[in-house]
């Protein structure tokens, strides 16, 4: 009974974290860096033109998995509240805290190219009345709201539950983000059934180099995600003894 | 699968069928993204690491300045402190 839950405690603390972190970040950058190469090329060089879209397909890559993987964001940091309010993991805060900008930026990321494709392929940069790209912008400014309550809050332990309940709360907008395009079909297309056959639309030309570049943005949102949160250990860990010998042997 | 590379040219690539402006600020953004999100936490260890030195460097020093104030030397004027 004592050694079943040794492993959840172990992984609280934020040195094991460290340690961990530290054997597998080369192995996350080879693999970010192997799965980016392969995505770009295939992206940029070998996708065939588009029936209708030509070039501007190409765009479509980077959007899918930028846009698909922003909406981890808010179940990650529902997860990570979640451990926070219950079992109050140092660890789990660090990482949410650290995830809220990260998202903010995917989400931006995921408006901006979508709007460089609309602006060709629907003739518009922008519409009010399309649920997708309403929901989209709402996660964008929800996790700006995240930020804004930890920065608002002076009580760090009051902040961080209080953003673990937003970040809870939060992920019915992703529920309403993933099926926006099916309840209101409006301008933005659900996604397209993926076939098997080379050269029909959503061919294995196309969806195969999305997959691949899914794999490399979920790669680089764990290594960045990593650094940022082991930076906070750092800072937070100062007086460690572990952290001092470590500054003095990078010095 | 592979039709090997779509273009013809550097011009044809570039040009992107006319789309140019689109493609290449998706893909400028998407490189601003990714450097931005990697860059900026690797610069934050750095400096992170460098003030935790010298915070550990001033400690010791504090005690260094005691002995070097017995001894009447000037310890601000050794080389290799940061101001």
């Amino acid at each position: 009974m004592a050694g079943r839950w040794q492993w959840f405690h172990r992984l609280g603390s934020p040195k094991w974290f460290y340690e961990k972190t530290t054997r597998w970040l080369p192995w996350l950058w080879g693999a970010m860096a192997l799965f980016l190469t392969v995505g770009l090329l295939w992206a940029l060089l070998f996708l065939p033109e588009d029936y209708q879209q030509g070039h501007t397909s190409r765009i479509l890559v980077v959007h899918v998995a930028v846009a698909g993987t922003s909406l981890s964001f808010f179940p990650l940091m529902a997860v990570a509240g979640t451990v926070t309010l219950v079992w109050r993991m140092k660890l789990a805060d660090m990482v949410a805290k650290n995830a809220a900008p990260l998202g903010a930026w995917f989400s931006f990321l995921t408006l901006a190219t979508g709007s460089i494709w609309g602006s060709v392929s629907w003739g518009t940069w922008w519409e009010w009345t399309d649920s997708r790209l309403v929901s989209m912008l709402f996660q964008f400014f929800l996790l700006l709201g995240v930020i804004s309550l930890r920065a608002a809050i002076e009580n760090a332990e009051t902040a961080a539950r209080a953003c673990a309940l937003l970040s809870i709360v939060g992920c019915i907008n992703v529920v309403v983000i993933k099926y926006s395009v099916d309840w209101w079909n409006t301008l933005h297309q659900p996604s397209s059934p993926i076939s098997m056959e080379v050269g029909s639309p959503n061919g294995p030309e196309f969806w195969v180099a999305t997959v691949v570049m899914i794999v490399a943005v979920y790669l680089f949102l764990a290594v960045s995600l990593i650094l940022a949160t082991r930076n906070e250990i750092l800072q937070r860990e100062s007086r460690a003894q572990w952290v001092r010998e470590l500054a003095l042997e990078a010095g | 699968m592979f039709d090997g590379i779509q273009f013809n040219s550097l011009g044809e690539f570039l040009a992107m069928g006319g789309y140019a402006f689109n493609v290449w600020s998706v893909y400028a953004l998407f490189a601003i993204f990714l450097v931005a999100n990697l860059a900026l936490p690797l610069r934050k260890r750095r400096r992170i690491l460098r003030e935790q030195q010298r915070r550990l460097a001033a400690g010791a020093g504090q005690e260094e300045a005691g002995a070097a104030d017995r001894a009447g030397w000037e310890l601000s004027q050794e080389p290799g402190w940061e101001k």
